[in-house]
C-alpha cells in the first residue's frame, strides 16, 4: 500500500528539495505578512475616517461601511481570480506574488477595519470626552488616548486573522503563485506520491501556523495582564492603586 | 485600459450560476451539520473524556485548525486513492468540510461547555434534575445563547470557504463561474457576478440565521 511512498523517500528528501520547500515557506509567510501589515495600516486609516463625526464625511462613511460589508463576504478564491483578470484585463502585468498580496490586502483591510472599530468602541466614552476637554485634536485623541488603550482588543484578533491569512494564501496556488501549496503540487506533478507531497505540505503549514497560534495566545495574555494592571490603578481613583504600590515596595 | 465590458453575455448565465449557488448552500449545510456533530463529540471528549480520548480530540482540533482546508482537501482527494479509498469529488469536499468545521466548532463548543458555571449544575442537582433534564433545562439554554452567534458566523465563513470545492470539480457557484469563464472569456464580468452572488447569498443566510436565532434561541444577533 505504501510501497511507492517508501520507494520515493530517498528521492524526495534531498537538500535541493528542502531549499525549494524553504523558499516556498518564506513566500507564503511574506505574502501573508505584507498583506496583513498593509491591510492593518489601510484599515486604521479607514476607521480613523469612519469614526470622525463630521457631516461632510457622511457619504464616505457609508462607502466605508459598504466596503467592509462586501469584502468580508467574497470568497478569497473568487477575489483572487477577479484581481488577476482585472489587472491583466486593464493592462497591468503585475507579478502573481503582487496579485496575491493585493487580494490579501483587499480582504484583510475589511476584516481588520471591523476589529479596529470594535476596539475603538470598547473604549469608554469618558476617555474620548476627557481628551476633548484637554483640547486634544482628532489625531492626538486617537494616537495618545484611544489607540494605546484599545490595543488589547485589537492585536489578538488581528493576529488570529493573520494566521488565517497564512492558511488562506494556499488558494493563491490556483493562479500559479509559487508558495507552499504550489510546491506540493509541483512535487506531485513530478511523480512524487501525493501522500508524500501533500503530507509534507500539511506538516509545513502546521509548523508555520502552530507556533504563530501559540505566540498569539501568549501575546493576548501579556496584553490583557498589562491592561489590567493599568486599569486597576486608575479605576478606583488611585486610592487602591497606591496601596498596591506600597505593598509592592514592601 | 482597453477592456470593453460585455455585461449582457455574462448576465445571461445568471440562472446557471444561481443553480450553482444552490449547490453551494446544500453542500455547506450538509457539511456543517456533520461538522456540528463531530465538533460536539470532540468537545465532549475533550472535556469529559479519559486521557487517551482527550489527547485524540486535542490532536484532531489542533491539526485541523492549523492547516489550510485546501491542503487537507488535496490530501483527501489525491492522497487517499493511493491507499485504495476512492471517493467522488462531492464526497471528498463534504468530508473535508465536515472535518474542518468540526475542529473549529469543537473549540466553540468547548468554550460553551466551560462557560456553564459549576454552581448552576449543583443547584440543578439539588433541585433533583436528572442528567437529561440538566442538559435540557440548564446546559442547553445557557449554551445556545452564548454559542449561537459564533456558530452562525462560522457558517458564513464556511460558505465562503466552500469555494475551493470548484478546484476539485464540484460544480458549485465558483465551479460554474469557471465553466462560464472558459466558455465566454468574459472573466471580469463573470467573477464580479459570482462575487456579487456570494455577497447576496451570505447576507440572505445571515438574515435567516439572525431570524432563526431570535425566534428559536432568543438570541439577538446583528446582521451588519
Amino acid at each position: 500500500m505504501f510501497d511507492l511512498v517508501f520507494e520515493q523517500i530517498p528521492l524526495f528528501f534531498t537538500w535541493q528539495n528542502a531549499l525549494y520547500w524553504g523558499r516556498a515557506l518564506l513566500t507564503t509567510l511574506s505574502m501573508a505578512a505584507i498583506g496583513c501589515l498593509v491591510g492593518f495600516v489601510v484599515a486604521f486609516m479607514l476607521v480613523f475616517l469612519r469614526t470622525w463625526p463630521l457631516l461632510f464625511l457622511a457619504p464616505l462613511r457609508g462607502l466605508l461601511i459598504a466596503y467592509v460589508e462586501i469584502f468580508r463576504r467574497i470568497p478569497f478564491l473568487v477575489l483572487t481570480f477577479l484581481v488577476l483578470f482585472a489587472t491583466r484585463g486593464f493592462g497591468f502585468h503585475l507579478s502573481l506574488f503582487t496579485v496575491a498580496c493585493i487580494t490579501i490586502v483587499l480582504i484583510s483591510t475589511a476584516y481588520i477595519a471591523e476589529i479596529i472599530r470594535a476596539g475603538f468602541e470598547a473604549i469608554h466614552l469618558n476617555q474620548w470626552e476627557s481628551a476633548t476637554v484637554l483640547n486634544f485634536g482628532r489625531v492626538r485623541t486617537i494616537f495618545y488616548v484611544v489607540a494605546p488603550q484599545s490595543l488589547p482588543y485589537i492585536i489578538p484578533p488581528a493576529f488570529s486573522y493573520f494566521i488565517m491569512f497564512v492558511k488562506e494564501t494556499s488558494l493563491t496556488s490556483q493562479i500559479g503563485a509559487l508558495e507552499l501549496m504550489s510546491a506540493g503540487k509541483y512535487f506531485n506533478s513530478m511523480g512524487i506520491s501525493p501522500i508524500l507531497a501533500f503530507g509534507t505540505c500539511l506538516l509545513l503549514y502546521f509548523a508555520l501556523s502552530y507556533p504563530l497560534t501559540r505566540l498569539g495566545r501568549r501575546l493576548e495574555g501579556y496584553l490583557k495582564q498589562r491592561y489590567k494592571r493599568r486599569s486597576s490603578m486608575s479605576a478606583d481613583g488611585g486610592d487602591l492603586g497606591d496601596l498596591h504600590q506600597v505593598k509592592g515596595v514592601a | 485600459m482597453d477592456y470593453t465590458f460585455q455585461w449582457g453575455v455574462a448576465f445571461s448565465y445568471v440562472p446557471y450560476l444561481l443553480g450553482g449557488a444552490w449547490i453551494t448552500l446544500h453542500l455547506t449545510f450538509v457539511g456543517f451539520v456533520l461538522g456540528l456533530i463531530l465538533g460536539l463529540a470532540a468537545a465532549v471528549a475533550q472535556v469529559y473524556g479519559g486521557p487517551v480520548l482527550r489527547r485524540v480530540a486535542s490532536a484532531y482540533i489542533t491539526f485541523f485548525t492549523n492547516t489550510p482546508s485546501l491542503v487537507t482537501a488535496f490530501f483527501i482527494f489525491y492522497g487517499l486513492p493511493e491507499i485504495g479509498i476512492l471517493w467522488s469529488p462531492y464526497v471528498c469536499i463534504l468530508v473535508n468540510l465536515a472535518l474542518n468545521a468540526g475542529a473549529f466548532l469543537a473549540d466553540v463548543f468547548r468554550g460553551g461547555i466551560n462557560s456553564v458555571r459549576k454552581t448552576e449544575l449543583e443547584a440543578a442537582e439539588v433541585m433533583g434534575f436528572s442528567l437529561l433534564a440538566q442538559v435540557r433545562y440548564v446546559i442547553a439554554p445557557h449554551i445556545a445563547k452564548s454559542l449561537y452567534p459564533p456558530i452562525a458566523n462560522l457558517y458564513i465563513i464556511f460558505i465562503l470557504g466552500s469555494a475551493l470545492a470548484s478546484i476539485f470539480g464540484v460544480e458549485e457557484l465558483t465551479g460554474r463561474a469557471f465553466n462560464v469563464d472558459a466558455e465566454t472569456f468574459r472573466s471580469i464580468e463573470i467573477y464580479t457576478i459570482a462575487a456579487g452572488l456570494y455577497v447576496f447569498m451570505t447576507i440572505a443566510a445571515s438574515m435567516f440565521l439572525a431570524a432563526l436565532g431570535r425566534y428559536v434561541f432568543r438570541v439577538k444577533t446583528k446582521v451588519f
